[in-house]
This record gives C-alpha cells, sequence and structure tokens, in this order.
C-alpha cells in the first residue's frame, strides 16, 4: 500500500538548469542508414536528436547544467547538502558521478552524494528524496541532476531517439522557491519493458510491450493517483509535462488524462532533441517553468522503465521570470545547433568499436 | 679554468636501424674513435639519452653502455634535457675537463625511435613540456610550433608560401651530407602538399623519426697532444632557461636563446661572420626566429635571407639531417667540427674559425650554445 | 593501468576549475594552482578561480597523434586570454573547424581530457567552448 506524501508547504525549487549537446544528427539519416522507411521518424514525431561530443558524458553534462542551477537560485553551493546523479549511463559502472560533479563545483566535503539507477526515472526518485531531506530538515538545498548519453542498440527503432542531455534542479525552502511542491506520489512496478544487462552496452526491450503495461499505465496510474490526493482534475493544471520517449507518446497520454494539446505541447522537447531518457521530463518542465507565469499549476509525470512513474504538482510563485533572465534557457540549447554525420555521431558516441 | 679540445669526432648516418639496437648503432660510431686508439686514455663517459626509459626500457644506460663496451671501470652517467639533451652532455664533458676533473671525456649521444610506432613516441616525446599542465591536457610540442608559426605570419604579414624556403635549403645542403637521414631534395609545392602535422606546421617543416648514435671526445692539453688531432677547442658553452609559452609576453621571443646568447657574447669575442652554425630547427618557424634572435636578420625578415646563407646549417639542419632527440646535440657539434676541420665531412668544408652550435628543448623552454674555435 | 592516480587526483581542482594563482608580491596572475610565483619566486600566493570566460587568441588545429582516445582527433589547441587578463592554453571543443575565428569568445566547461579504456580511468578537465548565448 502507496502512502501518499501530501507536503503543506515547505519545499520547492530555488534554481534549475539543463545542458544540450551542439551536435544534431538527423533521424532520417538513421533510418536510412538501417533501412526504416522515412515517414516512421513522422509517426514518432522525431525530426533529430542531440548527440554528445566524444569528450562528453553524463559527468560534463550534468556538471554545466548543475552549474546553471546552482547560478539561477543564486545560492552558494557549499550548503547544499546532498547530490543525486539520475542516468543510467554512468561512465564508471562503480564509482559515483556526483562526487565528481561535486569536487568540481563546491569545496565543502559533508554531503550526500550518490548516483541513482531507475531507467529514466532516477533524476524523478532524486526529486522524491530531496524534497524529503529538505522538508525534514536534514539538509537546506538538495541538488539533483539527471542525465544521461542514452543508448540504443545500433539499428533498433529506439536508436532515432535516443539522445544525450541533461537537467539539474537545487531544491530547497519554499521562501526560497520560485516554484513550489503542492504534492507527489509514486507508483512503481516490477514490468520488464526495457533493461540493459550489466556488460552490455545496448538495452534490449519489448518494443509494444514498452506501451500500454509499461509507459502508459504507469503514467496514468501515478497522475490519478495525484489528482485522487490533491482534489485535483486536469483542468485544474496549466501544464502537463510528462517522459517523452518520442513526441507522439506525450500527447497520447495526455489526451488519456484529460489534458488538452495546448497544455502539453509547451513541455515537449523531444522531436528536436531526441529522448535524454533522464533529461526527458527534466528539460521539458524546465522549458516550462522558463515561460509559465506565477499562480500556474504544473504536473509533471516523470517514467522509468522497470518500472514507474512520479507524479508533482508544482505551482509557480512570483519572482519567477528574474529567476530565468539569470541563465541560458532551453530554447537557447535548443537553437545552439550544428549537425553531423551518421558517422561522425557514430564515431563520437562510440558505437564504432576500436581496440586498443 | 683549464682548455678543453675536440680530440676527435665520429657518427653514423642518421637512419631507421631495425635491425640495430643502440648499443651496436654506439659501437659503430665509436668504430673510427676506436681505430685512432684514443680509447685507453678516457676518463668518463657523459651519455646523452632521451627517450631510452619509455622506449628503450633502460635505466642507467650509460652504465649499461659502460658495461657492454668493455669500457668498466671507467665511471659514466647520462644527462637529460629534453631535446638539448646532447649539448647538455657536451656541456658536462666540458666541465669535467675545464675543472681539471678529468682529461679525456667520451660524449656519446645515442637515441632509437624506431622501436615503436610512431603514434608511441609522439606521446612520449610531448613530455618534454609540463606534464601536469600541458601533455595531461592534450597540448604537444608540434602544437606550440604552429602557434607561434601563424603569429608570425600575422604579425610579419607573411605569407604561408615564403615561409617554404627553410625546408627545401636544408633538404639541398643535406644532399651533400653523406650522413643526413633525408637526402632528397624538395620544393615549394612538396612541401605544402605534404601532411599537416598542426595547421599550418606541415610534414616537411619538421624533423623525421629517426635513429642515430654521434660520438665527440673531448679532452684536455695534455690528451690533445697525445693524438694527431687538429686544434679545436670548446672556448664556451651556456645555457639558459625560459617561461611556458602560456606565461609569456610574446610568443615570438625566444628568451633563453637570447639570455644565453647575450651570456657567449660577454665571455667570448665570436664574430658571426666568420662562424659556421647548425641551430635547431625542430620546426621551420623556429630556424626563423633562432635566425632573428642571434642578428642574422632583422625581426620577421629571416625568410627572406635564408636563400643566401652559406654558413647555417651545412648539415642539413635537424630538418633533413634528421634530430634522433638525445644524439642530435652532438651530430651538431660533431658537423661543425668535421665541416671546419681541413679533411671537412663529405663534399661539405667551411673556412672560418669559429663554430656555433644551437640546441634548444621545445619552444625554447630550454636553449644551450656551444662555440668552437680553431686555434692555430 | 597507465593512468595515475594521485597525479591527476592531487590536481583536480585546478583541472575541475579553471585556477590562477595571483602573486601578493609582484601581482603577477599565472594559470594554474601553484605555491610559487613562476615570476618572481615569491611563496605569497593565492589560488583564485577565473569567472571562465575568455578570447582566442591563436589556435591551430592539430593531428599530431597519440596511440589512444582517437575519437578525439583532429585537436583544437588555442592560446587564450581570459577576462582576467591572463592567458592559458587549452583546447576548445563544439566547434566545426570552419567556425573558429581569432578573437572569438569562449567559455570553461568541464570536459573529458582521456580516458585510460577500456577499464582504466577517466581524466576530465576543463576545456573550451564557444560562449553559450543568454
Amino acid at each position: 500500500m502507496v502512502t501518499l506524501f501530501e507536503l503543506r508547504e515547505g519545499v520547492g525549487i530555488v534554481g534549475w538548469g539543463v545542458y544540450i549537446p551542439i551536435w544534431r544528427v538527423r533521424a532520417v539519416e538513421i533510418a536510412k542508414m538501417w533501412g526504416f522507411s522515412e515517414e516512421l521518424t513522422r509517426s514518432l514525431w522525431i525530426e533529430e536528436k542531440a548527440v554528445a561530443s566524444e569528450d562528453e558524458d553524463t559527468v560534463t553534462m550534468g556538471w554545466y547544467a548543475a552549474k546553471v542551477a546552482i547560478e539561477r537560485g543564486g545560492i552558494d553551493p557549499n550548503h547544499i547538502g546532498a547530490i543525486f546523479v539520475g542516468t543510467e549511463s554512468k561512465p564508471y559502472a562503480v564509482k559515483p558521478s556526483a562526487t565528481i560533479i561535486a569536487d568540481a563545483l563546491m569545496d565543502s566535503n559533508i554531503k550526500s552524494a550518490s548516483d541513482i539507477e531507475f531507467a529514466c526515472r532516477a533524476g524523478g526518485e532524486g526529486i522524491r528524496n530531496s524534497i524529503a531531506l529538505v522538508a525534514s530538515g536534514m539538509t537546506k538545498y538538495a541538488l539533483v541532476i539527471g542525465s544521461d548519453t542514452a543508448q540504443a542498440n545500433p539499428g533498433d527503432v529506439l536508436e532515432l531517439t535516443a539522445s544525450s542531455g541533461a537537467a539539474a534542479y537545487v531544491i530547497g525552502p519554499a521562501q526560497e522557491s520560485v516554484a513550489v511542491f503542492e504534492g507527489s506520489t509514486v507508483y512503481v512496478t516490477d514490468t520488464p519493458d526495457f533493461w540493459r544487462r550489466d556488460g552490455s552496452p545496448y538495452p534490449q526491450h519489448g518494443e509494444i510491450f514498452t506501451g500500454e503495461p509499461a509507459y502508459f499505465h504507469h503514467i496514468v496510474s501515478a497522475a490519478k493517483l495525484l489528482f485522487k490526493e490533491l482534489g485535483l482534475k486536469p483542468s485544474d493544471f496549466d501544464y502537463a509535462v510528462f517522459h517523452q520517449p518520442n513526441g507522439k507518446f506525450p500527447l497520447q497520454v495526455g489526451r488519456m488524462l484529460g489534458f488538452p494539446k495546448e497544455k502539453i505541447l509547451p513541455g515537449i522537447v523531444t522531436p528536436w532533441i531526441g529522448n535524454t531518457y533522464n533529461g526527458s521530463s527534466l528539460i521539458g518542465l524546465a522549458k516550462v517553468l522558463e515561460e509559465a507565469k506565477p499562480g500556474s499549476r504544473i504536473l509533471v509525470v516523470t517514467f522509468g522503465s522497470g518500472a514507474g512513474s512520479d507524479a508533482f504538482s508544482i505551482i509557480v510563485k512570483e519572482g519567477i521570470e528574474e529567476r530565468v533572465k539569470r541563465g541560458p534557457k532551453v530554447i537557447d540549447f535548443l537553437k545552439r545547433k550544428k549537425y553531423v554525420s551518421y558517422g561522425e555521431y557514430a564515431k563520437n558516441r562510440r558505437i564504432i568499436t576500436r581496440i586498443r | 679554468m683549464r682548455n678543453v679540445y675536440i680530440v676527435s669526432a665520429s657518427m653514423i648516418k642518421v637512419d631507421r636501424y631495425f635491425n640495430k639496437s643502440y648499443k651496436e648503432l654506439v659501437l659503430d660510431a665509436l668504430t673510427k674513435i676506436l681505430d685512432e686508439g684514443s680509447v685507453e686514455h678516457i676518463d668518463y663517459t657523459v651519455v646523452s639519452t632521451l627517450l631510452s626509459d619509455s622506449i628503450l626500457h633502460q635505466l642507467d644506460l650509460s652504465t649499461v653502455l659502460t658495461q657492454h663496451l668493455g669500457l668498466n671501470p671507467i665511471p659514466s652517467l647520462r644527462v637529460e634535457t629534453g631535446e638539448s639533451s646532447g649539448l647538455t652532455a657536451i656541456e658536462l664533458g666540458y666541465s669535467l675537463i675545464a675543472s681539471g676533473k678529468a682529461d679525456s671525456v667520451l660524449v656519446v649521444g645515442v637515441e632509437k625511435l624506431t622501436e615503436y610506432p610512431t603514434n608511441i613516441i609522439n606521446e612520449n616525446y610531448s613530455k618534454i613540456l609540463d606534464y601536469e599542465i600541458e601533455t595531461i591536457r592534450n597540448i604537444s610540442p608540434p602544437d606550440y610550433a604552429a602557434l607561434i608559426m601563424k603569429e608570425y605570419m600575422k604579425r610579419y604579414r607573411i605569407k604561408r608560401e615564403e615561409l617554404t624556403i627553410w625546408p627545401i635549403k636544408m633538404h639541398d645542403n643535406a644532399s651533400r651530407n653523406p650522413y643526413a637521414q633525408l637526402r632528397f631534395r624538395v620544393d615549394r609545392d612538396k612541401v605544402l602538399n605534404s601532411i599537416t602535422i598542426a595547421e599550418p606546421i606541415k610534414l616537411l617543416d619538421a624533423f623525421p623519426v629517426g635513429d642515430g648514435s654521434a660520438i665527440i671526445l673531448l679532452g684536455s692539453e695534455r690528451t690533445l697532444r697525445r693524438s694527431n688531432s687538429e686544434c679545436m677547442k670548446v672556448t664556451y658553452i651556456t645555457s639558459s632557461t625560459s617561461q611556458p609559452i602560456y606565461l609569456r609576453d610574446d610568443i615570438l621571443e625566444f628568451t633563453a636563446l637570447r639570455k644565453t646568447f647575450k651570456t657567449l657574447q660577454e665571455g667570448s669575442r665570436l664574430d658571426l661572420e666568420e662562424a659556421l652554425l647548425e641551430i635547431h630547427d625542430s620546426y621551420s618557424i623556429y630556424a626563423y626566429l633562432i635566425l632573428e634572435e642571434l642578428g642574422i636578420a632583422p625581426r620577421g625578415k629571416a625568410p627572406n635571407t635564408v636563400d643566401k646563407l652559406n654558413n647555417v646549417n651545412l648539415s642539413g639542419g635537424l630538418k633533413a639531417r634528421g634530430h634522433p632527440f638525445g644524439a642530435t646535440g652532438i651530430y651538431q657539434v660533431a658537423e661543425a667540427y668535421s665541416i671546419l676541420s681541413d679533411r671537412g665531412l663529405g663534399e661539405l668544408k667551411y673556412n672560418g674559425k669559429y663554430g656555433l652550435i644551437h640546441s634548444m628543448s621545445g619552444p625554447d623552454y630550454n636553449s644551450r650554445l656551444c662555440l668552437i674555435e680553431k686555434v692555430m | 593501468m597507465r593512468y595515475s592516480i594521485p597525479i591527476f587526483w592531487r590536481n583536480k581542482y585546478s583541472y575541475y576549475r579553471l585556477e590562477l594563482t595571483k602573486c601578493k608580491k609582484c601581482g603577477k596572475v599565472a594559470f594554474f594552482r601553484r605555491s610559487i610565483c613562476p615570476y618572481c619566486r615569491s611563496r605569497e600566493v593565492e589560488v583564485i578561480t577565473s569567472k571562465g570566460i575568455g578570447k582566442v587568441v591563436t589556435y591551430t588545429v592539430s593531428y599530431f597523434r597519440g596511440s589512444t582516445n582517437l575519437e578525439s582527433y583532429p585537436r583544437i589547441i588555442a592560446l587564450i586570454e581570459l577576462s582576467e587578463g591572463v592567458k592559458v592554453i587549452g583546447e576548445l571543443s563544439d566547434v566545426k573547424l570552419e567556425d573558429i575565428k581569432e578573437g572569438m569568445e569562449v567559455e570553461a566547461v568541464l570536459r573529458r581530457y582521456s580516458s585510460d579504456d577500456p577499464y582504466g580511468l577517466i581524466y576530465y578537465g576543463i576545456k573550451f567552448i564557444p560562449r553559450v548565448k543568454k
């Protein structure tokens, strides 16, 4: 039995930041390389995806997003008492990415730090943990990073969307926040829709099974639980941001829940940057925060294979516009792009392997 | 301080010797000196070799070499100052004799760069820079030469094609040096069409990778009289160090060379007009800067003077004679000595009183000058 | 294990952050964390962290290959003047060769320097990218 946790006021978002690599490869190029028909990219609504450079990884992208989040929040990074990196593309299977980013950005050694794994919702899990740490008074601020250089088996349909990107959130007291958590729920089951065995470079997935029993079931379940707990309905929300493995799914699940397209589109980024796995819904949320007016209510529902969803209700406060201005926005990163060929993308992402 | 003389000089052709070890290269170079019979009188061996630790997997190479050559119980040691190690070995041999500690010093330079593929030589050669601040951060020596070349072209408004004159001249000189590694001529197009190392540095702007060994026998007055050699004195030898590139106010200034040259001029009566020069042209752009720093050409004008130069790098320089790192400085001294001597070096001969040898490491991270003088 | 642990780890703040050393005696600032001024030899120095903004003074496209991390070539090596007035040498990233201009504004970012693949350490450190517009 899942106990729902409703917050009265305590905790919110003090600062946020994203990082999206500059390089893009067009989805039709990937489709052509592997013999998919071009219509497939349209049906998934994927135009191009972000490709991390050979010198980028989960740590470097997470670092940039975190740096923006800290500057945007205007906080002393040494008051961050916990740092979570949600990722499924850790550069080291054993050795936390969190401590590398922490030592690059902070001096204090007194903090909780760990990498979290729950496929694409690890960042969401980090936010849940952070809310608890802040609300309990165990820490003033917590830094949550969702960062991935997403993997997909070359030639698999997943390769059309698997991309690289990061988002970071400084969670802190409501008085310092420009968006507060009204409530949150979580819904997890053992559902093996998508996994990656230890030592495997690429994941496997159940294709159609990743849909109804996984993505849709968990997002709808978590969202409905949240509506029930907070006594809210879709019309009470101004925005709905969902985990977005492609451009179509979030529109579909939003429709299932009763949201009109207009409330979902602002939070959709995947068609232009691909599925950044742990960056996915968190980059979408950042984009919405950068345009939402004070008083707006935002629904964010994550999804991670394996499987589970977090649902958050976030209320935007006065003062958000000023904080938006303090750093590069999602749309700045969407505009910052240069194209590479399939070959350059394959080399950068080490799909072409070499021996030493 | 006693006088120090060059008693004998010997070298082997710079080449790729897959079938010879460093011991055999030294033995080949030593042959001439052995045949002259001066070996019984050696008090000390100074060895110069740069990459022996990493590439030859040999520490204390001077001792192992001494054991192999049957020179024991003679003491020996190895010096290393990057690319200028050879001239440092001469400096040390000189000091041993000048101070009275030895009468006869065998200065041996040896390098084997063909034991591994070039990629591996490249990454070890990059360790002449600061490993923590430069090498580990992916900076390599040709990168600095490239930045300097770009700045030179910009400041003096010189076109890229005008800077090909140095390799052309060096290859022409080397065609007359039987010991040079590259003895084919090149032209402007060959240089400009060669592989880019670090833009705008081309392959034919830079030294080739090869193996070599050169030996100088230094001696006191007493040793010289016992031999039948021409009288050539090591008059002055000095060196200096400079700042890393990113700490320099002007990256076109070689302040270590400047300081070294000033010290040498103050301590000797050198007349450059009567001198034969061997300068450290690891990259062609460095040759121009060195010529300007030595006052042979005004700033920005060195490329114009190269064609008429008849007393600089007659050996073909590092560009065409080759640059077997640790041995290079000793090659340079051996060449100057031989070319100035009555015998000459192959077709090469020069009627002059002085030989000025310049060796440096990286972009003038350290620079060394050695002045030798024909004594009547 | 080809890469040393302590050689990198003890300098990590200099690699992860753009550290400069300011001399209290002669006033000069030099790139990298140091305990002695490379200009005047004074040991009264303080370490400061650069804001990370600079301009490209000059650069080269380097094809000089080592034997590892071959996906990283060519490398762009640039002499950069930071807003603090001090020069640093570093690598540029996120650029296509035709887009690099002398004088272009750059910012310092954390990237991989190299990695002892497949099982060894990853060395992270500051490189420079074209300034991200706000």
